[in-house]
C-alpha cells in the first residue's frame, strides 16, 4: 500500500475551533473520512493539509504529501502543488465555480494554465470530462444555469483536470439532496477505484458509510474514534460516536403513538394543482391532517413541498382544489416552523422583547414562557440575546416555544432541523412530535430527508417531479 | 462593505455600543463626522455673539485686510467681515440642506413604504413618477427650477427636495420589497401582528440606519449644489453670503489675498466631509 | 436587452416631458412681453413692430388657454423644433451643434483619464484591503469627493496655472488648454470609481471561485485575467452609468469655470440672459446626452457580462 499523504501530531488553533494533535495515513486506494459535527475542527484540519489556512494560523506537526514534509514548506513552495499533486473539492459547487465564465472553460483552464496543453487540446479535454460526468450539454452553460449536483461535477472536472493524486472533498454533499449526494459519493468512490487518495470531510455519517474504507469520528478537535468504517458506524465503542450513531434518523427509535380518539380533521385539502414558472408542480394532490398527527411531505429540491405547505397555511393560493381548515380554530392558531430560524424573529430586538410582544398581544401570562422555557431546556440566559447569536438548535427550540403560546392547531414544520447537526436534529424532532402527541396539534412536516420522514411521520405524501 | 472601510479608520475611536443586531451605531467615522459638523454648527451660530459685525456691511477703506484681533478672519474685496459673512454662509448652506434632505425624506420613506407594501398599481405610478425625476441628471432639475425663480430660496428648496426624495424612494421600496415576504415578517404576521407593528419592529429597525446614510449624502449633495449653482451666478444672488457666490466675488483676487479665497473653500470642504463621514459608508 | 433600451427610449421620453414642461412654466413665468422680446430675438430690436409680436404670439401660444398651448409647446419639441436664441437669433439647434462637439471633446477626455488613474488603482488596493495603498487611497477619495468640482477646478488653477505656471488658466483652442478642466473631471470620477472597483476586487478575491482558481492550481496572474477581469469589470462598468450624472454636472460647472465653449457653459449663459429656448434646447440635449450615455453603459454590460445575454 502506498502512503500518499500522512500527518502526525497536527495541531492548529483559531479563534472558534481548535484541533489537538492528530495523527492519519491515507493510502492509495482507501478512502479515509473525517466525521464530525459544526465546530469540530475538521474543516480546520483539512485546510491544514492543504495549506489553505487563514491568515495568521500555522499548523504544527508534520505533514508529508507523496512522501515529502510540505509542512515546513513555504506558502509559495505549497502552492505549486496545488492542482498537481493535491487537489481540493469545494464545499459549496455553485459558489466556486466563476459566475462569468462558461462550464467547459472553467475546466479547459486547468488544463491549459495548470498541465500545460495547447488550447485546443485543452478544449477537447474538457468537453470529454464532462461528457463522461453526464454533462452532455451543459458545456456552454454559465454556473447559474446548473443545477446543484452539475456544478459539484464541473467542479470535480475542474479539479481534476490535472489529476493530481490526492483529493481532499470538504464537506462536498453539504448543498444537495439525497439523490445528488449519492451521484457525489459514487463519483468519490470512482477516484479511489483508480488507485488515488480521497480525505472526505464530513458531518454526514451516510456519506461515510457509503464511501466506506477508514472513519475518523471527530469531536472538538480530537480524535474520538477511528478504524474502518465497516466496524466504527455499526459497533461503534466510543461513547460519543455511540451517541452520534443514534442520532441517525435511520437509527431512531419508532414514534410514540397517537392517543387515539382525540383527534378530528383540522385540514382537508383536496386535488391541488399548483404551476410555478410554466412547470405544473403538482396536480390532482391531497393532504389530509387530523389532530396529533405528524404528517410528512418529502422529495427532492425544488419538487414544491414548501409551496404546498403554505398553501395548507393559506399563505399562497393554490391554482385549482380545495383547502379545507377547520373553522373553529382561530386563524392565529395555524402556525410556521421555518428552516432558518434566525430569520423567523425580529433580528433587532432580544428574544426576551420578541416574546414579550407575543405574550402582550395574546393576553397570556409570561409564566407560561417560563414554564416553556424550562420543558424545553431552554435556559432564560437566552433571552436577553438577539436571534443572531443564539445556536440554530436553541433558537429552534425557542420559535416552538414562541408558537405554543398561541395554542396551535396546526402547524406547517418547513425543513426545521437541515440546518442543524444530527443530535440537535434528533432533539427538536423529539420536541416537535411531543408537541403533535401532548398538545393535540397537526403537525405538517417538510423535509428532503426520506429517512427522517419515514421515522417520524404517521404519514408521508411523497412528490417528485 | 463598509466593514474593511470601517477597519482601516479603526484607530480613530471604538464602537460606541453594541446597536440592535450587534452593529456600532456610531462607529469612529461617524463620530469625527459629527464632530466636524457640531464644531461648524457652533461656528455658524456661536459667532454673531462674538463679534457684532454685518455680514453686509462694507468698508471700502478697509477691502482684503488680513486677518487682525479686529477683524478675525479679515475681510473681503468691500471690505465686510468674513467671519460674519462665513458664519452667515453657514448658516444658510446648512439651514438649506437640513430643510432639503427633512423635505425629502419623509415622503421618500412613507412612499416608498407604501409602493414596497402594497405593489401593485401604486406600485407602478410611482416607479414611473421617480424615474422621470431620475431621467434627468439632479443639478439639471435644480437648475431649471432656479430659472423659473432666480435668486429664490425657494427654488432652490423645492429643486433640492425634488432631487433627494428619489433616493430615498428607491431604497426604502427596495427593502420594504424584499423584508415584506421575508420569514420574520410572515411569521409576525401568522402570530397575529399587525402593520404597525411590523412597521415598527421589523421595517423601520432596518430603514433607519439607511436613512441616516442618504440624509447625511443628501445633505452633502445640497451643500454642493447651492455652492456650484452660487459660484456659477445662477443661485443666490449678492450681497447673500452664500459659499459659492463668496468664492466667485473672491477669484478675482486669488493671487494678492489667497488666503481670503481658502476660507469658503475650507468651508465648504469640512462641511461636506462631515457629512460624508456621517454617512459612515463610503463616498459614492 | 430589448426592454432594457426599450426602458431607455421611455426615459428619453421623459426627460423631453420634464424640460419641455419646465420650460413651459418658466415662460409663463416670465416677467413682461414674452412674444415681444421673442419677435425681437428672431429679427433684431430695430425690425420688430406690433404684427411681429402678434404673430409670434399666436405662433407661440401665448393668447391661448395654457393646457392648449402647453400641448404645442410639448409638440415642437418632439419634432425638436427648438426655435432660436433670443440673445444671438440663431436657430438654437445649429448654436447648440458646435457646443456640443466641445463638451463631449471634454467629456471624453475626462472619462479616458478617470478611467486610467481609478479602476487600476482601487484594483491595487483592493487586493490588498486594509494595506498602505488603500488607507491611503481612501482618504483621498475622502477629500476629493468632498470638495465640489470647481472647488477642485480653483485649485488646480492656483497651484498649476497661477504659481506653477506650467497650463493655461482658462480657454480653449490647444490640448494644454483641455488638460485642467478634464483632469478636474476625471478627478471627481476617479474618486468614486476607485472605491467601485476598490470593493469589488476585494470581494472578488474573497469570493469561494477566486480561492477554488487558486487551490486548482492557477498562478495569480492568470487567476486575475481570467476571474478577475471580468468580475470586477461588470460593476465598474455598471456604476459608469451613476457617474455620468456626475460628469453631466460637473461638466456645466466645470466649463463655466474655465470658460469652456460648451454646452454646460451655454446653458448657465441661456439662464442668466433667460434665453429660454437656449435653456430647453441645452437641458434637453444634456439630458438625452445623459440617457444616451446609460444606453452605451447597458450595451457594454451586456456585452462584458455573459449571465446579461444568457438571461
Amino acid at each position: 500500500m502506498t502512503v500518499l499523504l500522512d500527518l502526525t501530531e497536527v495541531a492548529v488553533a483559531s479563534a472558534d475551533a481548535i484541533v489537538h494533535p492528530t495523527s492519519l495515513t491515507l493510502t492509495a486506494g482507501r478512502p479515509l473520512t473525517i466525521l464530525g459535527e459544526t465546530g469540530s475542527g475538521k474543516s480546520l484540519l483539512a485546510q491544514a493539509v492543504m495549506g489553505t489556512l487563514p491568515a495568521g494560523l500555522r499548523a504544527e506537526g508534520g505533514i508529508r504529501l507523496l512522501g515529502q514534509d510540505v509542512g515546513s514548506l513555504s506558502p509559495r513552495q505549497r502552492r505549486a502543488r496545488w492542482g498537481r499533486q493535491i487537489s481540493l473539492l469545494p464545499q459549496e459547487p455553485w459558489l466556486a465555480l466563476d459566475p462569468t465564465m462558461k462550464a467547459a472553460a472553467q475546466v479547459a483552464e486547468t488544463y491549459r494554465h495548470v498541465a500545460g496543453s495547447p488550447p485546443a487540446e485543452a478544449a477537447a479535454n474538457a468537453r470529454r470530462d464532462l461528457r463522461q460526468l453526464g454533462l452532455e450539454g451543459a458545456e456552454e452553460r454559465l454556473p447559474g444555469q446548473l443545477s446543484g449536483g452539475m456544478a459539484q461535477r464541473v467542479a470535480f472536472a475542474a479539479a481534476r483536470a490535472r489529476g493530481a493524486r490526492v483529493v481532499i472533498a470538504d464537506e462536498p454533499t453539504s448543498a444537495l439532496d439525497d439523490d445528488r449526494r449519492d451521484e457525489v459519493v459514487a463519483l468519490l468512490k470512482r477516484e479511489v477505484d483508480d488507485g488515488g487518495g480521497l480525505l472526505t470531510i464530513t458531518h454526514d455519517v451516510a456519506v461515510a458509510r457509503a464511501l466506506g474504507g477508514d472513519v475518523i469520528v471527530f469531536r472538538d478537535g480530537r480524535v474520538e474514534e477511528s478504524g474502518p468504517a465497516a466496524r466504527v458506524l455499526t459497533a461503534p465503542a466510543n461513547p460519543y460516536a455511540r451517541r452520534l450513531l443514534a442520532a441517525e434518523p435511520a437509527a431512531w427509535p419508532a414514534l410514540p403513538p397517537r392517543r387515539t380518539g382525540g383527534g378530528g380533521p383540522v385540514l382537508r385539502a383536496e386535488g391541488l394543482r399548483k404551476q410555478r414558472g410554466g412547470r405544473v408542480l403538482f396536480e390532482d394532490l391531497s393532504v389530509t391532517a387530523e389532530a396529533g398527527e405528524v404528517v410528512g411531505v418529502c422529495g427532492p429540491s425544488g419538487c414544491g413541498k414548501s409551496t404546498l405547505g403554505d398553501i395548507c397555511l393559506g399563505l399562497l393560493a393554490a391554482d385549482g382544489g380545495t383547502v379545507w381548515r377547520d373553522p373553529a380554530a382561530a386563524r392565529v392558531r395555524w402556525q410556521k416552523l421555518y428552516q432558518d430560524p434566525p430569520a423567523a424573529f425580529p433580528p433587532h430586538v432580544t428574544l426576551r422583547q420578541a416574546l414579550t410582544d407575543v405574550v402582550r398581544l395574546h393576553r397570556r401570562d409570561w409564566s407560561e414562557v417560563e414554564t416553556l422555557m424550562a420543558r424545553l431546556r431552554l435556559v432564560p440566559a437566552l433571552l436577553d440575546r438577539h436571534p443572531r447569536s443564539v445556536s440554530g438548535g436553541e433558537l429552534q427550540r425557542l420559535a416552538i416555544l414562541r408558537v405554543l403560546l398561541v395554542d396551535p392547531v396546526f402547524l406547517f414544520a418547513d425543513e426545521p432541523t437541515s440546518r442543524l447537526d444530527l443530535m440537535t436534529q434528533k432533539e427538536t424532532m423529539d420536541l416537535l412530535v411531543g408537541l403533535a402527541r401532548d398538545r393535540g396539534c397537526a403537525v405538517l412536516l417538510v423535509s428532503h430527508d426520506r429517512a427522517l420522514v419515514d421515522k417520524v411521520c404517521d404519514r408521508t405524501v411523497r412528490l417528485d417531479h | 462593505m463598509t466593514t474593511p472601510a470601517t477597519l482601516t479608520l479603526r484607530g480613530l475611536g471604538a464602537r460606541l455600543r453594541p446597536g440592535a443586531g450587534g452593529g456600532p451605531v456610531l462607529s469612529g467615522r461617524r463620530l469625527v463626522g459629527a464632530g466636524l459638523l457640531a464644531l461648524l454648527a457652533v461656528f455658524a451660530w456661536g459667532a454673531p455673539l462674538i463679534s457684532d459685525a454685518d455680514p453686509a456691511r462694507q468698508d471700502l477703506l478697509r477691502t482684503l485686510v488680513p486677518p487682525s484681533l479686529e477683524a478675525p478672519l479679515g475681510t473681503d474685496h468691500l471690505g465686510r467681515s468674513l467671519l460674519a459673512r462665513l458664519a452667515a454662509a453657514v448658516r444658510l448652506s446648512l439651514g438649506l440642506a437640513l430643510m432639503g434632505v427633512l423635505t425629502a425624506a419623509v415622503p421618500g420613506v412613507l412612499l416608498g413604504i407604501l409602493a414596497g407594501w402594497r405593489g401593485g398599481w401604486v406600485d407602478r405610478l410611482l416607479v414611473v413618477l421617480s424615474d422621470a425625476f431620475l431621467a434627468l441628471p439632479g443639478l439639471l432639475l435644480v437648475l431649471l427650477m432656479v430659472a423659473i425663480a432666480p435668486g429664490s430660496f425657494w427654488a432652490l428648496y423645492v429643486g433640492i427636495a425634488l432631487v433627494l426624495w428619489i433616493e430615498y424612494f428607491r431604497l426604502v421600496r427596495a427593502t420594504t420589497r424584499t423584508l415584506v415576504t421575508s420569514p420574520q415578517i410572515e411569521a409576525s404576521r401568522l402570530l397575529g401582528f399587525g402593520p404597525l407593528y411590523i412597521v415598527r419592529r421589523h421595517l423601520w429597525p432596518e430603514l433607519a440606519p439607511m436613512v441616516l446614510t442618504l440624509g447625511a449624502f443628501g445633505g452633502a449633495t445640497a451643500i454642493m449644489a447651492i455652492a456650484a449653482l452660487g459660484f456659477v451666478s445662477v443661485g443666490l444672488r449678492p450681497p447673500t453670503a452664500e459659499l459659492g457666490l463668496m468664492m466667485t466675488e473672491l477669484l478675482p483676487y486669488h493671487y494678492e489675498a489667497p488666503w481670503a479665497l481658502l476660507q469658503p473653500i475650507a468651508v465648504v470642504f469640512l462641511l461636506v466631509l462631515g457629512l460624508i463621514l456621517l454617512a459612515g459608508k463610503d463616498p459614492r | 436587452m430589448i426592454r432594457l433600451l426599450g426602458y431607455r427610449l421611455v426615459q428619453a421620453g421623459l426627460v423631453a416631458l420634464m424640460v419641455g414642461v419646465l420650460t413651459f412654466v418658466l415662460v409663463r413665468a416670465l416677467p413682461g412681453d414674452m412674444a415681444f422680446r421673442i419677435a425681437a430675438g428672431r429679427y433684431g430690436y430695430d425690425w420688430v413692430d406690433a404684427a411681429a409680436a402678434a404673430a409670434v404670439r399666436a405662433e407661440l401660444g401665448l393668447d391661448r388657454p395654457a393646457l392648449a398651448a402647453l400641448g404645442q409647446w410639448l409638440w415642437d419639441l418632439v419634432r425638436f423644433d427648438l426655435g432660436r436664441s433670443l440673445v444671438s437669433g440663431e436657430p438654437v439647434i445649429d448654436e447648440i451643434r458646435h457646443q456640443l462637439g466641445h463638451s463631449l471633446q471634454l467629456a471624453a477626455a475626462a472619462v479616458v483619464l478617470s478611467l486610467l488613474l481609478g479602476p487600476p488603482l482601487g484594483v491595487l488596493a483592493g487586493l490588498r484591503p486594509g494595506g498602505l495603498l488603500d488607507r491611503g487611497l481612501l482618504s483621498a477619495a475622502l477629500v476629493a469627493r468632498a470638495l465640489p468640482h470647481f472647488v477642485i477646478g480653483i485649485l488646480l488653477v492656483m497651484v498649476v496655472a497661477v504659481q506653477l505656471r506650467w497650463l493655461p488658466a482658462a480657454g480653449h483652442g490647444t490640448v494644454a488648454h483641455t488638460v485642467l478642466p478634464a483632469l478636474t473631471l476625471a478627478i471627481c470620477l476617479a474618486a468614486v470609481s476607485s472605491r467601485v472597483a476598490r470593493d469589488a476586487m476585494a470581494a472578488v478575491a474573497a469570493s469561494p471561485y477566486y480561492a477554488f482558481g487558486r487551490t486548482k492550481g492557477l498562478g495569480e496572474g492568470i487567476l486575475f485575467l481570467r476571474h478577475g477581469l471580468r468580475n470586477v469589470g461588470v460593476p465598474v462598468v455598471a456604476y459608469q452609468g451613476v457617474q455620468f450624472v456626475y460628469l453631466i454636472e460637473g461638466v456645466v460647472v466645470v466649463e463655466t469655470l474655465f470658460a469652456w465653449p460648451g454646452i454646460g457653459h451655454a446653458l448657465v449663459h441661456a439662464i442668466v440672459a433667460r434665453d429660454v429656448p437656449m435653456i430647453q434646447g441645452t437641458a434637453l440635449v444634456m439630458g438625452l446626452m445623459f440617457v444616451l450615455l446609460n444606453a452605451g453603459v447597458d450595451l457594454l454590460c451586456h456585452v462584458i457580462d455573459p449571465r446579461r445575454r444568457a438571461a
